[in-house]
């Protein structure tokens, strides 16, 4: 016997890990007509991984105060050897998770799977991209450059829009009138502490209704589309006769992560600056505000809308509404069937906010 | 055999390219986290003479480190400022006329000769020069 399964066998005897192996890996059966899309699940969990590794490293140099984080950035991108490395991993990242997320949520809803019961995968997952969405807003003061500070000011401001306590609840986001040193503060504070718990525990809680509600079968290949579910009783979702989960599905992630690594490093070596504009290379300064000042692509729908509205309360309430029918939408659409081609009215809603969402994009981008 | 070995070869790829993958994010790094060179240079320290009265001494920083020169009635010296025991500074003791360190008490002579205490070997003279009025370390 090798030293290798010497060691195996030691801790094999001790906790039964072959029967681990068996029952969650090798044992552990898929759906025959899986498709690529399930993978993105597993693309996320790399990215998330590497943001708290690249984060932490960051952290090493970082100096989270107004005076000091300019010149610390700068002291990172061009001083520390490789700092340009680990600061773009984390900054076109935080991008490409937005961007994955979109992906991974756009299979779930063509393909049927926020539905009955899968509602809770759903709302955790909603909350999920909400948080991304605030670690990266958040995060995106950090440098406390022209374009963090004046971008953080436009973003908090929108919250005046809410009746009657709106002017206070930006104070309190701000931690006073105008965005700050306080608002550094805070925003450090949420953007490497509180809000990446936050996240891992509700990965946690993504994970745990994933797997006692069992892989949904995709709707694609199969003869029976429909979801024949009760909900009268809990019920697991076996695949007799499927895929293992290893090696088989686990070769599917690690390409997916592979192809996913690509684009990454592409990004990073051969387009560094996609995500920076020139005022992300000049200091905060509280008494100039740059010309076209935008939020990251991301939000430039809501941007947008936001603009488009002569109140502000209205285009508030507009997004408010959007969001909660997503949120909300596996008890709004309560149908069985879960192929997109079958669901024409389903399908034509989807693909209409799609476009809908492209086109403020674009719209805020030139406007 | 043919697949056997053709397994083998696939098998060996793979581990080499993973290899060459973990090394490839292990040397960022390990450079991002080495200390910076600046600071341990051996550059040369420059004070006027008149900052070191007789019977006083003055610390600065040297080649990364901590050194101190000290004028007595013999003249100027000057020395490595860390104990030798576990590396603490020590302090001069003007009214003693000698060099104490506060950690565990060892107690030195302005040479760094060991007087008492813990320390198992003199502190380590610096090379000093003088000219124009001026201290030069270094
Ligand atoms: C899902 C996770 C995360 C996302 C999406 C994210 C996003 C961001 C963004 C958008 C920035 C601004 C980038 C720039 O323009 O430079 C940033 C900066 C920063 N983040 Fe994160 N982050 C995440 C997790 C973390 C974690 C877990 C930590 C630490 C434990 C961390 C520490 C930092 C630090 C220190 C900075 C400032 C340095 C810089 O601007 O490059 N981040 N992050
Ligand atoms: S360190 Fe100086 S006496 Fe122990």
């Amino acid at each position: 016997m090798s030293l290798f399964k010497k060691i195996y066998h030691w801790i094999d005897v001790r906790i039964g890990s072959t029967e681990i192996v068996e029952k969650e890996l090798t044992g552990y059966l898929l759906p025959k007509n899986i498709n690529e899309w399930y993978s993105l699940g597993s693309v996320l969990l790399v990215i998330f991984a590497l943001q708290v590794v690249t984060g932490m490293l960051l952290l090493v140099y970082y100096v989270p105060d107004a005076d000091k984080a300019f010149k610390s950035v700068t002291y990172i991108m061009n001083e520390v050897p490789f700092g340009w490395l680990i600061r773009l991993c984390h900054a076109v990242g935080s991008n490409l998770m937005v961007f994955v997320l979109m992906l991974h949520m756009l299979s779930t809803l063509l393909m049927g799977s926020y539905k009955s019961p899968r509602e809770m995968n759903w709302i955790s997952g909603f909350v999920l991209f909400s948080l991304v969405q605030g670690i990266s807003l958040t995060g995106y003061l950090a440098p406390w450059s022209q374009l963090s500070f004046w971008a953080t000011t436009v973003a908090t401001n929108s919250v005046t829009a809410v009746p009657l306590i709106g002017t206070g609840l930006v104070k309190f986001l701000r931690g006073g009138t105008l965005v700050g040193p306080a608002t550094l503060g805070r925003f450090f504070a949420l953007h490497v502490a509180i809000i990446p718990a936050v996240i891992a525990a509700l990965i946690g809680a993504h994970l745990f209704f994933l797997k006692r509600t069992g892989v949904s079968t995709p709707p694609f290949g199969a003869k029976e589309t429909q979801n024949n579910w009760e909900g009268k009783s809990y019920r697991y979702e076996f695949h007799p006769g499927g895929i293992p989960f290893f090696p088989n599905y686990a070769l599917q992630d690690a390409t997916s992560v592979s192809i996913y690594l690509a684009i990454f490093f592409a990004l990073i070596f051969f387009a560094p600056t996609l995500f920076f504009t020139p005022d992300s290379f000049v200091p905060a300064n509280p008494f100039k505000t740059p010309a076209h000042i935008k939020p990251e692509w991301y939000f430039l729908a809501n941007y947008q809308t936001l603009k488009i509205f002569p109140s502000e309360l209205i285009g508030l309430l507009v997004q408010v509404a959007a969001m909660t029918v997503l949120a909300l939408l596996p008890f709004i659409d309560r149908t069985k069937e879960r192929h997109p081609l079958k669901r024409p009215i389903f399908l034509t809603c989807a693909i209409g906010g799609i476009l809908l969402w492209l086109g403020l994009t674009i719209w805020g981008h030139y406007s | 055999m043919e697949t056997q070995s053709r397994r083998k070869f696939l098998g060996s790829c793979l581990v080499g390219t993973a290899i060459a993958a973990v090394a490839a994010a292990l040397y960022p790094l390990y450079r991002y986290l080495a200390p910076s060179q600046s600071g341990t240079g051996t550059a040369k320290v420059t004070f006027a003479a008149t900052e070191v009265p007789e019977g006083e001494a003055k610390f600065f920083e040297y080649a990364g480190s901590t050194g101190v020169v000290v004028r007595t009635k013999g003249g100027l010296i000057a020395l490595s400022a860390v104990c030798t025991h576990l590396g603490c500074i020590v302090q001069w003791e003007k009214d003693k006329q000698d060099f104490l360190c506060p950690c565990h008490a060892g107690r030195y002579t302005p040479e760094g000769t060991v007087i008492s205490g813990p320390p198992p070997r003199p502190l380590p003279k610096l090379p000093l020069t003088q000219a124009e009025g001026k201290i030069i370390i270094g």
